[in-house]
């Protein structure tokens, strides 16, 4: 009995202990370093720089991760606050700021902005850096096996080859799919003309009767087994493919294609908004922009970052665009109500045999 | 007669079905390639680069601190609440009272993150380690409090009375007989909680706030831009403790019967 009484006495002493280890960090924040909470994508900055800026500011940095634009929107929405640095897609960025969930920046406190590029700027959606500071940039563009494919061409007819026919697959993404129509054709791919759309349309159709799907995360895979020898993919995905399967090759069609990038932004009702300013000015920081690049794979729009990148990537055509190209290239701006007639557009793509 | 193969080839399927994923995730942790899809030769290389990943560790403190509050303190509430819904089943009072503790099993739980996150942000509570905590024994409980009322349904009471016959008040009946007879109802209702709050994806999604990324939030968010394989091997430790932890609990109900019998 006596062995018994100690185990139950031991059990209630484990529970007390583990109350106390919950509730003790919460009780001893005040007196600790200020903590700059970073809401954002997971792996999407190098662990070595935030100890750095953590040394160098002398707070902490608490990283949390969020897996889809939506899901942290929606959290945000509701109401959950804490956070002092959000890293939503541009597109995200735009409704967020309509709905002014986010600040606008004091480019006094922001000197390292100066750093950025500005060929890049003149094509994101929030040219004058308002309200948000691009931070990585990701190219879509067609990856194949080079043994595989014989005439390769850095086109999107490329997808019209019947000899591909069932090894091609091409992103399930209403605006990727359609850009890339629109963009074959020569067109704008934000444009809202229905006759351009309709004409994409069309090309898409002849696609399709060549693709295996449309598809997101499988391509990937795919493509390193060589079940696809041709795939509409994301940079950062095909520089990650490369390094199990050195066969695969990334182009950019040279009908120009869209680029998209993840946006450093303070959401309203930040608490550490002076070391949230630090922080994406450290980011910017051309030393720390390459050390970051080189870790990611996506590329920081750091201009005076450019030479301090190793020369695998400085020449890598995922990550820097040639200027004619560029030219052509453009980011998916939001439609506003002109959505609507790209998902009538989609889904009947979609839906057609 | 001959004795058909049917039942043996289906359930052979179903174990298949069931078990193949898993044992290809659990080879797939110890490929050396990156994809998974063509075999690259062994490799401890992402348990190896799973130590140096202090986020991934922070998140499993962080679950780990929370499934073992949650349980308890769900497991005690739990209880409490099965004893009043069995003595006094019969009152208005108990029949909605096991109405509201049952509501959760069946409630969606995109509901209850959401009604919750709205909750803390009305009530002004931080979001936190607290707020996940709170969301976890709230579920828990019904889990918990369904368990040991199963167990108190054949449960005889007599031996209680018989307790308090022979002299023993109501802290010795309880500790003594009462206890150590509702053991495996208790310790199984605390398993299922704890597995519960260990790989809740929904419900805490909505209730963590800044500094409390939990585990399966942080792998759910790993499957975008950070290494498949490195949730390969994270899963395979984590199917290790549970299977422990099942084939724990299977040994404890199995003792059970053997001494019922």
């Amino acid at each position: 009995m006596g062995k018994k009484r100690s185990r139950l006495g031991l059990l209630g002493w484990a529970v007390f202990l583990l109350f106390v280890a919950v509730t003790l960090p919460l009780t001893s924040c005040g007196q600790s370093k200020p903590v700059l909470n970073v809401y954002t994508w997971s792996d999407y900055i190098k662990p070595g720089l935030l100890s750095r800026f953590e040394k160098e500011n002398g707070c902490l940095v608490e990283i949390d991760t969020f897996e889809s634009n939506e899901a942290m929107y929606a959290k945000l929405k509701a109401g959950a606050t804490g956070y002092d640095v959000l890293t939503p897609s541009s597109y995200m960025v735009s409704l967020m700021h309509a709905q002014k969930m986010i600040q606008s920046l004091d480019h006094r406190l922001l000197p390292n902005l100066s750093h950025v590029d500005a060929e890049i700027l003149k094509l994101t959606i929030d040219k004058t850096m308002d309200h948000s500071v691009p931070y990585m940039l990701t190219t879509t563009g067609l990856a194949y096996l080079k043994s595989k494919v014989q005439n390769f061409k850095p086109s999107w007819s490329m997808l019209s080859r019947e000899d591909l026919k069932g090894r091609m697959t091409m992103l399930n993404d209403m605006r990727e799919v359609i850009g890339a129509g629109l963009k074959f054709l020569g067109y704008s791919l934000n444009t809202t003309d229905e006759k351009k759309l309709r004409e994409a349309k069309a090309v898409i159709l002849g696609w399709k009767k060549n693709l295996a799907k449309f598809e997101n995360e499988q391509y990937k895979t795919g493509l390193a087994s060589g079940e696809f020898l041709l795939v509409h993919g994301y940079s950062g995905d095909i520089l990650q493919v490369q390094k199990e399967n050195a066969d695969v090759t990334f182009a950019v069609p040279e009908e120009g294609t869209s680029i998209s990038s993840d946006d450093l932004v303070i959401p309203v009702g930040a608490k550490e908004v002076k070391l949230a300013y630090s922080f994406i000015n450290f980011l910017h920081e051309p030393a720390v922009a390459a050390e970051n690049t080189e870790f990611i794979k996506y590329l920081c729009p750091n201009q005076d970052c450019y030479p301090l990148l190793s020369p695998d990537l400085r020449n890598n055509p995922a990550l820097f665009l040639k200027p004619e190209i560029r030219a052509k290239s453009e980011f998916i701006g939001d439609l506003g109500d002109q959505n609507a007639l790209y998902i009538k557009i989609w889904d009947e793509i979609k839906a057609a045999k | 007669m001959k004795r058909s193969r049917l039942p043996f080839v289906v359930t052979v399927a179903v174990l298949l079905f069931f078990y193949l994923p898993i044992i290809i995730l659990v080879a797939n942790s110890f490929n050396a390639s990156r994809f998974g899809t063509r075999w690259q030769g062994f490799s401890l290389n992402w348990y190896a680069r799973l130590a140096h990943e202090p986020e991934i560790w922070r998140a499993a403190r962080n679950s780990l601190i929370i499934a073992l509050t949650a349980t308890a303190i769900s497991l005690l509430l739990g209880t409490l609440a099965a004893l009043a819904l069995h003595r006094f089943a019969q009152t208005r009072l108990q029949r909605l009272h096991f109405t509201i503790v049952y509501a959760p099993l069946v409630m969606p739980e995109i509901l209850m993150g959401i009604s919750l996150l709205m909750f803390f942000v009305l009530a002004g509570v931080g979001l936190g380690l607290v707020t996940i905590f709170l969301a976890h024994v709230t579920f828990c409980i019904s889990f918990v409090a369904m368990v040991v009322l199963s167990r108190l349904q054949d449960f005889d009471f007599s031996v209680v009375e018989a307790a308090q016959d022979l002299g023993a008040g109501w802290w010795q009946t309880t500790r003594r007989v009462l206890l150590p007879l509702l053991l495996p109802g208790l310790v199984a209702g605390a398993l299922i909680a704890f597995t519960l709050s260990i790989d809740d994806f929904v419900i805490t999604f909505f209730v963590t706030g800044p500094g409390s990324t939990t585990l399966p939030i942080r792998i759910y968010s790993m499957i975008k831009h950070g290494s498949p394989p490195l949730i390969n091997a994270l899963s395979t430790i984590l199917l290790a403790i549970t299977f422990t932890a099942v084939v724990l609990s299977q040994r404890l109900s199995r003792s059970k019967n053997k001494a019922r019998a």
